[in-house]
């Protein structure tokens, strides 16, 4: 295994029991996942033909909201123990930070989703056992283009005074191309739709996926100059 | 004959309309230990920051062991440690630990025991395995010399190594900079209180307002 990759696992497996032992920002994302989600059931209604045909955008949506709140903490708790730029000071490429904290987003938003779909599906009453393949095809795109970019911003506005806000400003219009993806290939999975549509969708996000995640990769370490 | 350990050519670093530092020009031989003294806001944390590659200046020169600040910069890393005030430890994770992550992150071998061992030489044997939140402040500092002492660099840069400790705590740290000095290191010390920082130091800088107060300094 390389430098780079071995120093990414080892903050992957810090943040990652850092997670277990405090579990505040799991517990956190499913409580705020649940509470999205049983909102947008309220506000549509008993309407399951409406439901059903939204559910594609209300599970991404939720996602995206619960998924912003743990993402904005991945560096945050680099700043509780000196501040992230301590970490620059082992030597070695920088990008092993941006890939073992981009890591642990994506476990962390695993668990999220593996919970989140199933309630999903129950509360929008859409079968997606049936689908469970492209289903978990599309999550695991829509996944990493998500976490890639949402990564990159976190590190980036950990200084800024009003970060809360910041991270939501600049992540989700750079989201767009994902969310827009995600929902319409969850929207053709649960649709029942041509494997054309579907497979165009997934091509976006695939695409995306790889621009965000070298661009992001790239520039990195300038992020971390002071 | 071999470059200096540090050297500094006007050195100036500026936050917004601040000035921390104000051309600097310091030079210091390679195995010696150097006090660099004064008040707080003085530009001593800013200049043990730059050396350490944390933060670049805003003008000027500077080399660590022959190396450029700007161009070599990893190499720089390999070869010095930094001690800061607060330390770089993680609440959540025990003390043995810590260290684990930072000789996996500073490409150090050390098994389980050389990683207790060292907590052991810091008087932290028997918290090797609670987790550091529940620390004092002085713990957090042994443990941050454990973790720097987990390498064995060529430039050690101590940011306020005696505040919050106990005198069995100065003493560590007395200690560890003696062996530091047994073995060829070179070794700053940028702290306020003259007493203890004096005690191994071959020389004093004394920094006021950003500048080298060369009266008040002592070869």
């Amino acid at each position: 295994m390389s430098e780079l990759l071995r120093r990414a696992r080892a903050i992957l497996w810090k943040d990652l029991l850092t997670e277990l032992r405090t579990k505040q920002g799991l517990s956190a994302m499913l409580s705020f996942a649940a509470l999205v989600i049983f909102l947008f059931s309220f506000a549509i209604g008993p309407n399951t033909t409406l439901l059903a045909r939204l559910a594609g955008g209300l599970i991404w949506v939720a996602i995206i909201f619960t998924g912003t709140l743990s993402l904005g903490r991945a560096f945050q708790t680099e700043e509780l123990a000196g501040g992230v730029r301590l970490l620059r000071l082992y030597p070695g490429d920088p990008r092993a930070i941006y890939l073992g904290k981009l890591g642990a987003n994506l476990v962390l938003l695993a668990a999220l989703e593996a919970v989140l779909f199933p309630a999903a599906a129950v509360i929008f009453q859409v079968d997606l056992v049936a689908h469970i393949g492209p289903i978990a095809l599309v999550a695991v795109l829509g996944t990493i283009g998500f976490s890639a970019i949402g990564t990159f911003f976190s590190a980036l506005t950990v200084h800024a005074k009003a970060r809360e806000l910041l991270l939501p400003l600049l992540l989700f219009p750079a989201l767009v191309p994902v969310v827009v993806g995600a929902v319409g290939a969850t929207d053709a999975i649960i649709g029942g739709n041509a494997m054309g549509r579907l497979g165009g969708w997934l091509q976006l996000l695939a695409a995306y996926d790889v621009i965000l995640f070298v661009v992001c990769v790239w520039i990195f370490p300038v992020i971390l100059e002071e | 004959m071999s470059a200096p350990a540090i050297r500094v050519e006007g050195l100036t670093r500026r936050f917004g309309r601040r000035w921390a530092l104000r051309g600097v020009d310091l030079e210091i031989e390679r195995g010696s230990v150097v006090a660099l003294l004064g008040a707080n806001g003085t530009g001593k944390t800013t200049l043990l920051r730059i050396l350490s590659t944390l933060l670049r200046p805003t003008a000027g020169e500077a080399s660590v062991l022959g190396l450029d600040l700007a161009s070599d910069a990893d190499a720089i890393r390999r070869r010095t440690a930094l001690m800061t005030p607060t330390g770089h430890v993680y609440d959540e994770l025990t003390g043995v630990e810590n260290l684990r992550f930072a000789a996996r992150m500073g490409e150090v071998t050390a098994s389980d025991d050389d990683l207790r061992a060292a907590l052991a030489r810091v008087d932290l044997a028997d918290a090797a395995d609670l987790a550091v939140r529940g620390y004092s402040t002085g713990m957090r500092k042994r443990l941050e010399l454990a973790r720097l002492g987990l390498r064995a660099p060529d430039v050690v840069l101590l940011d306020e190594p005696f505040t919050s400790l106990d005198s069995t705590g100065v003493d560590l740290v007395q200690d560890a900079i003696a062996a530091w000095r047994a073995a060829g290191a070179t070794v700053v010390i940028a702290s306020h209180r003259t007493a203890e920082t004096g005690r191994h130091a071959d020389r004093t800088v004394r920094l006021a307002r950003g500048v080298i107060d060369e009266a008040a300094s002592a070869p």
